[in-house]
């Protein structure tokens, strides 16, 4: 395993290690100074006091409720005092069963043959006396032989303190160590974000300093990913705009050339002639569209915003739409509504609208009506959602979420007869999405599809009409 | 004959385009590049000059820019087609008209004739010779504006749609109405050249006296030449 390429990989296993080593070390060490401590009482000069004061609370414990009364006393003692205090009877066994040191046992034997002396008071006499009704007695020993690291780790009490401590410290690492793991992802989690966006310019690395780990390298990798794609996206673009410029000029001499070629002749019927002339007008409306797809899929929008009425606008298309819409023998209606007032470029709108209304007339079958519905919602009165709806063939499932794509075609033969060429579905999205709409194509269940757009409406307050 | 200059950096197309322009009755000048454009144009008394914006060098701009501050020879700019930034530019710096490229050779000379028609045109007889509303005289004769006692210089096509517009002073002229009659065609929608003219002619004049607007803009109509 390579040091230097798994940093992260080290740091895991160092933290975790160390912040577990700083646990149990501070554990036991809380638990061994408490021992220490206890042990210095029993060399102290005086280390029976504290049983002293146990001893009234056990003739207490007797008077009131017996030996059952002390026996409940005892348990209790036991469960909070770290040094067990044994009760042990005339014959050296404890009250609860414990195991009696024969230090003690040695003791007591020892003790119990030497008349008390009168000097000896009870309270700090080590054979310290528990007087039962029934004459019996039971002396109180602490038992410091059994003071073991087991016993005090089981006394809530005792290590209450250390306990909350070290999962404090332990919180407080891991916190910083999750902190330190997952916020360079989350950054890379709203980098691709962006990225999927369209926006290529964001990089994580400079955002991470001097850090060097997997999580470092991950993030300059996915740097070096974004630089790549924006510069291939770029060129794409550039290659797109250099080449419709680049056509521009034959077909400017084209045009030129044309113009001669008619003055020459002049009246002759020239059906080869117009047809040229009506051919480099399709051209030149094919490179005006890829141009503006381009300027559309770059973002940058040179044009000034103002308020558009769309009511009015799509009014005005789909008057245009009905000619073309008599042509194929069919019709095209609308069900306008008024106040529909958007902030937008009226051009890109106009083309975005245009392109797919002009689209529902273009594949409608014969004898079949275009509806275009415009109205407020669906979800909020903020919006207005403007729905396009044909009967033509419509779209296979797996190409509608396709059909926004530049030169996409659903059925190649189809498109090319009725004279589309694959960008104006393109151009609208792009249109709609730059004016923070929505579009979608859907296929209605009767046949046909339904193409919606939805664009946030301008607040009323701003949608009055101001002379400019 | 008019004379016409025809600045372009495409050799063989500004060739093909001065034999189609001869052919339908002008006499044609060429310039390859802007500097020569500029020469010929500040020696020489054209009718009509055709500037390609899209020229290395000095770019069709800069020429129009340089050629406004002496001279209001009518210009046509050809501009990239779609490319609403050089024409809004173009017609704000004084350009009559502007024409996307690649176009029609028909279309062009059907646009350049309009030009020519608006910068000679004289009164008919049943015209007045001079009008005048306020502060604001025009002489139809000698086209010119004089307004508040100075002259105001402005480009043949700021002057149709002045007359224009002071002809039916204190009415609406809707945007086809004025398109057609000042600049000679149909009004096309987002033809941003209207505006353009009528913002110019707001700068030239400046507000009535009462410091109201002189030119108001009715959404989605027109303009009207205010008269109270």
């Amino acid at each position: 395993m390579n040091l230097h390429v798994h940093r992260l990989f080290w740091k895991f296993f160092i933290s975790f290690w160390v912040s577990l080593i700083l646990f149990a070390a501070l554990v036991v060490g809380v638990a061994s100074n408490y021992l220490d401590h206890i042990r210095e009482r029993n060399s102290a000069i005086n280390p029976f006091e504290h049983v002293a004061r146990h001893v009234i609370n056990a003739q207490q414990a007797v008077d009131r409720q017996g030996v059952e009364g002390l026996k409940i006393w005892a348990r209790q003692l036991d469960r909070i005092e770290a040094v067990p205090i044994l009760i042990l009877n005339s014959s050296g066994i404890d009250l609860l069963g414990r195991p009696v040191p024969p230090v003690i046992i040695e003791r007591i034997s020892r003790n119990i043959d030497l008349p008390l002396s009168p000097l000896d008071h009870p309270r700090t006499h080590p054979l310290a006396l528990i007087h039962l009704a029934d004459g019996a007695e039971y002396r109180l020993f602490p038992d410091f032989e059994q003071v073991t690291l087991g016993r005090v780790l089981q006394r809530p009490r005792v290590m209450a303190v250390p306990v909350l401590i070290a999962a404090l410290v332990s919180a407080f690492v891991c916190y910083v160590l999750a902190r330190y793991l997952v916020s360079p992802i989350e950054r890379l989690r709203s980098a691709a974000e962006m990225y999927s966006a369209g926006d290529l310019s964001l990089r994580v690395g400079p955002s991470l300093g001097k850090r060097r780990d997997e999580i470092a390298d991950l993030a300059h990798a996915f740097d070096r990913m974004a630089e790549r794609l924006d510069i291939l996206m770029r060129s794409h673009k550039q290659l797109l705009t250099d080449v419709s410029h680049e056509l521009r000029s034959p077909l400017a001499r084209l045009q030129a050339a044309l113009g001669l070629a008619r003055q020459r002749m002049p009246g002759a019927h020239q059906p080869e002639l117009d047809r040229i002339e009506r051919e480099s007008e399709r051209l030149n409306e094919l490179i005006g569209q890829l141009l503006s797809l381009a300027r559309l899929e770059s973002g940058v929008q040179t044009a000034k915003t103002e308020s558009v009425d769309l009511g009015e606008m799509i009014d005005a298309i789909v008057a245009d739409a009905a000619l073309e819409a008599q042509a194929r023998d069919c019709a095209i209606q609308l069900n306008n509504c008024s106040g529909m007032v958007i902030d937008g470029v009226p051009a890109l709108l106009h083309s975005a609208i245009e392109n797919v209304v002009r689209n529902a007339v273009r594949y409608t079958a014969p004898k079949t009506t275009v509806v275009v519905n415009v109205e407020r919602g669906p979800q909020s009165e903020g919006q207005v959602l403007v729905r396009v709806r044909d009967h033509g063939p419509g779209v296979p499932e797996n190409m509608l979420s396709r059909v926004f794509e530049p030169f996409v075609r659903v059925e190649d033969d189809r498109a090319r007869n009725r004279g589309g060429h694959g960008l104006g579905l393109a151009i609208a999205e792009r249109a709609v999405r730059l004016h923070g709409g929505v579009i979608l194509a859907r296929n209605e269940p009767d046949g046909g599809l339904t193409v919606s757009i939805q664009l946030p409406l301008l607040p009323p307050a701003k949608s009055k009409h101001g002379s400019s | 004959m008019p004379n016409i200059l025809l600045a372009d950096d495409d050799i063989e197309l500004s060739v093909m385009l001065s034999e189609y322009f001869t052919t339908e009755g002008f006499a044609v000048d060429i310039a390859y590049d802007g500097e020569t454009a500029l020469n010929k144009a500040t020696t020489k008394n054209y009718d009509l000059i055709v500037l390609d914006v899209m020229m290395p060098g000095r770019n069709g701009i800069e020429v129009l820019r340089e050629l406004r501050r002496e001279s209001s020879t009518p210009v046509l700019i050809l501009t990239a087609r779609h490319d609403d930034v050089d024409s809004i530019l173009g017609l704000e710096l004084g350009a009559d008209d502007y024409l996307g490229k690649p176009c029609n050779p028909r279309v062009l000379v059907a646009h350049m004739r309009s030009i020519l028609r608006r910068s000679t045109e004289r009164s008919g007889p049943a015209a007045p010779d001079k009008v005048q509303i306020k502060d604001l005289e025009m002489h139809v004769g000698s086209r010119t504006v004089i307004c508040r006692n100075v002259r105001v210089d402005m480009t043949s096509t700021e002057y149709s749609v002045l007359e224009a517009l002071v002809r039916s002073a204190g009415h609406v002229v809707s945007k086809e109405d004025l398109s057609e009659r000042a600049l000679g065609r149909k009004f096309a929608r987002f033809d941003r050249s209207l505006d353009m003219h009528v913002s110019n002619l707001r700068k030239k004049l400046g507000a009535l006296p009462g410091g109201e607007e002189r030119i108001t803009t009715v959404r989605g109509v027109g303009y009207q030449y205010v008269t109270t």
